[in-house]
């Protein structure tokens, strides 16, 4: 047999022992360094490299765009200055993407950490990645929508192709690495335009905005009679907070279930919890009006902090306390992962959904408690769901009135107010905001 | 474009080399030149009309006939052309096939279940899974493909669904392997019977599957790997590729596992023979122990929906009888995984090869595993 190993461990470690504590951005970098697999799903770029448009009037590979048109789209030119509602252009689909009439985009925290700088993307940046919208052109190749065709976007594109993909973790889906990238997937450049420069995308997507271009791996086709305004929360909290529940902590009937922040996610969570069967639900949040709504979407017991969560639980549970602790707080702290765990039972799992500081390299935790406990610590994006499957799961749920949207929204905001919008949120108001086009 | 293909025109007849017409791949099509194929038992289940649906269902599935018909679901080429809109593959790219096509966006597909994948349900129709219409022309008349890949063929014009992209230093024969039997062996009892360290395996029929099954349980760590084959040779290779101990039936096997399990019987019992029959599971689940699996993975005759099964032990013991198809796996994911473990040394596929042949010898090679003298023929295309 005359083929080598060497391929397969062609990523070496250059000294292990030198390195004494691998950061974040170290894993980065070195992540950066390892070649990109042979099997890498190029979504246009390699088809026009064989002759992409041979039956097309032209040159092999060469784009067909149409006319550029305008629209109005929120932009962020610098961290913490309000987001601008700007009148910018918009090319036509290239290959392998769509035109899409954005109906409605729900305000996620996550577009606030654009705002704060906590996500480091490019700037100038189009925010919004929780949206749904209608097809109003395709571009050469597309062969999963066509025009008119109702879609919601996922936040992270499914090439349905790459190992991820192929295994049922549609989440993390290769093409997920582009999302930092901010401009189309086919060829990396950009399609939105505004003064004179280029904008990028959140997560690919640019849902503030009334119209978008976007690749079809991002698109998520749902049924036409799903109100629009409702579908757009399932491109990103609904699923990621019921999937927290259901996937990630694998909530069982009879289990005791601890919520912590709810939100847009957190809300979410709860349902997801109850329709797993949980025994109870404790939902954690400082504001009133959230634990209202918390007891409203499934919950059985609430408290304003862990703090008053631990005796409460402990009485419920005879001291074994929780066997699932969901993090979705507006922004995650490490420092609160011991009082998580504290809350969390012998052989219980802490799920942690919500966002993080990149910058924050260090979470309080007794290691001496995971392991004779044997409690668990559990990452999850997308409520560890598949987009193409759960998109379509949750709008079955939402029809059968078993999962509740329609409660999610406590105000909805023209494109303009957007800024009021986010204010709100800062200052606790809503469950979720949307924007309404 | 020219190429040649072999083609069955009808139940029990043989292979006809034939002249091929193949049309210009057109949207998300690909045509690949074919190096190697698998003789595998599932064509020759086309030849004896196994596979073949009732004649009442062909308007339903929307064909006219089912023959003739261009066999082979095994194999491993280059793509030699591509047509409008494929992004997955270009020209010279080495593919394994994949006898089911892996769309990446149906429900299946979506939650890690490609062997499912919705594409699939065109099989055994027509036309491309495409768009429905034929490529591919012998003596004028439109000719199917099995699995929409038909391997035995110089060339064929498929779906890139069909088609996953491979290392380019690896065998063609190797990967022609993994394709389908390998794969469906080493899943059937690494993931669908779900192996586990220290289990009793039962490996029933140990050809081109199942000697593939007995390497996976003996690599998710199983203690005992019993192989049940008729003939010798197959016994033989068996403890070769990991199995522990081999009988010659499942009525010899029962006492003997009864002992080395101290009466608990197999956690794990796999169904491969070359030809499964409903009657072979009262055997098969006498030797499944309380909360044990028998995996189904052998195919018998379409028609046959009598198994003998006492539904009671089954109740009180807890027991279960799974379906398998293509061992449960992901293709896209696990043929290059499992081409891994090859690249690796652990996995064994040349030493699954018995003999190669040519395309103009492919009944040669059905008759050699008729009679029992192949663990896999291979076809070779220069």
């Amino acid at each position: 047999m005359e083929i080598s190993s060497t391929r397969s461990s062609s990523v070496t470690r250059e000294s292990s022992a030198e390195s004494e504590s691998c950061t974040w951005t170290d894993l980065v970098e070195l992540i950066g360094s390892i070649p990109t697999p042979y099997y890498q799903f190029e979504p246009v770029a390699t088809a026009q490299k064989v002759g992409y448009c041979r039956d097309v009037a032209g040159s092999p590979g060469h784009l067909f765009l149409g006319e550029t048109m305008k629209t109005t789209a929120a932009v962020l030119w610098q961290t913490n200055t309000p987001w601008s509602v700007e009148e910018i252009e918009l090319d036509a689909p290239g290959p392998g993407e769509v035109l899409v009439k954005i109906a409605a985009s729900g305000m996620c925290h996550s577009d606030e950490h654009l705002f704060t700088g906590d996500l480091p993307f490019e700037l100038p940046i189009i925010g919004g990645h929780e949206g749904s919208g209608v097809v109003q052109e395709v571009g050469e190749g597309v062969s999963w929508l066509a025009v008119g065709d109702h879609v919601v976007f996922g936040f992270i594109p499914s090439c349905g192709r790459c190992p991820s993909c192929s295994t049922g973790h549609q989440n993390l889906c290769d093409l997920g690495d582009r999302l930092a990238l901010g401009k189309q997937l086919s060829d990396g450049t950009a399609r939105h335009h505004a003064q004179g420069k280029d904008l990028g995308l959140m997560c690919l997507l640019g849902t503030f905005a009334k119209h978008t271009v976007v690749n079809e791996a991002s698109c998520i086709k749902i049924e036409k009679d799903i109100p629009l305004e409702k579908a757009c929360l399932l491109g990103c909290g609904v699923v990621t907070g019921w999937g927290s529940a259901v996937y990630a902590a694998q909530v069982s009937p009879g289990d005791t279930v601890v919520v912590v922040g709810v939100g847009g996610i957190g809300s979410n969570a709860i349902q997801g919890a109850r329709l797993a069967g949980a025994k109870r639900i404790i939902a954690i949040d400082p504001i009133e009006f959230k634990r209202e709504k918390a007891m409203e979407f499934g919950a059985t017991h609430t408290a304003t902090s862990m703090a008053e969560a631990l005796p409460l639980i402990a009485d419920l549970t005879w001291g074994t306390m929780a066997n699932k602790v969901i993090m979705t707080m507006g922004v995650g702290e490490g420092a609160v992962i011991g009082e998580a765990l504290a809350l969390t039972a012998k052989r219980g799992r802490v799920v942690v959904t919500n966002i993080h500081p990149a910058a924050e390299m260090s979470a309080s935790m007794s290691l001496l408690d995971l392991t004779l406990m044997e409690k668990q610590v559990v990452g999850s994006l997308f409520g560890s769901g598949n987009p193409r499957a759960d998109i379509p799961k949750l709008i079955g749920l939402y029809r059968e009135g078993q999962l509740d949207l329609d409660g999610l929204v406590t105000k909805t905001y023209p494109l303009e107010g957007i800024n009021d919008g986010y204010q709100d949120m800062r200052d606790g108001k809503n469950i979720r905001g949307v924007l309404i086009y | 474009m020219k190429a040649k293909s072999a083609v069955l025109w009808g139940v029990n007849q043989p292979w006809i080399i034939e002249d091929l017409e193949i049309h210009d791949p057109k949207a998300h099509e690909v045509i690949v030149n074919w190096k190697a194929a698998g003789l595998c038992h599932s064509d020759e289940h086309l030849v004896t009309g196994d596979l073949v649906p009732d004649k009442s269902l062909w308007k339903d599935m929307g064909i006219s006939d089912f023959f003739p018909i261009q066999g082979g679901h095994e194999g491993a080429g280059v793509i030699v052309e591509v047509g409008p809109g494929v992004t997955s593959v270009k020209v010279g790219d080495h593919v394994s096939a994949s006898f089911v096509p892996s769309c990446g966006r149906c429900r299946y597909c979506s939650t890690g279940r490609q062997n499912l994948c919705d594409t699939g349900s065109g099989t055994l129709s027509g036309g491309m899974i495409t768009d429905g219409t034929h490529r591919h022309f012998v003596r004028g008349t439109p000719v199917a493909l099995l699995a929409k890949l038909g391997t035995f063929s110089t060339h064929t014009c498929v779906s890139e669904d069909s088609v996953i992209k491979v290392e380019d230093d690896l065998p063609f024969e190797a990967v022609a392997l993994v394709s389908c039997g390998v794969a469906t062996g080493w899943g059937s009892a690494v993931s669908r019977a779900g192996t586990l360290p220290g289990d009793t395996v039962v490996v029933v029929g140990t050809g081109g599957v199942g000697m593939n099954a007995v390497q996976g349980a003996k690599m998710a760590g199983a203690k005992h790997v019993i192989a049940v084959d008729l003939l010798e040779f197959k016994r033989e290779k068996a403890m070769e590729f990991g199995a522990t101990h081999t009988f010659k039936s499942m009525g010899d096997a029962i006492p003997a596992v009864l002992e080395l399990t101290h009466g608990q019987m197999a956690d794990r019992v796999i169904m491969t023979p070359g030809v499964m029959s409903g009657d072979l599971m009262a055997e098969a689940m006498t030797l499944v122990g309380k909360g044990g699996t028998c995996v189904v993975t052998g195919m018998g005759d379409i028609r046959d929906d009598n198994a003998k099964v006492n539904l009671f032990e089954l109740s009180m013991w807890n027991k279960e009888i799974k379906g398998s198809i293509f061992g449960s796996l992901n293709p896209r994911a696990d043929i290059p995984r499992l081409l891994g473990l090859y690249r690796e040394g652990q996995l064994k596929l040349d030493e699954l090869i018995t003999k190669r042949y040519k395309l103009e010898e492919i009944n040669e090679g059905y008759r050699a595993m008729r009679s029992g003298e192949n663990i896999r023929g291979i076809l070779i295309n220069d």
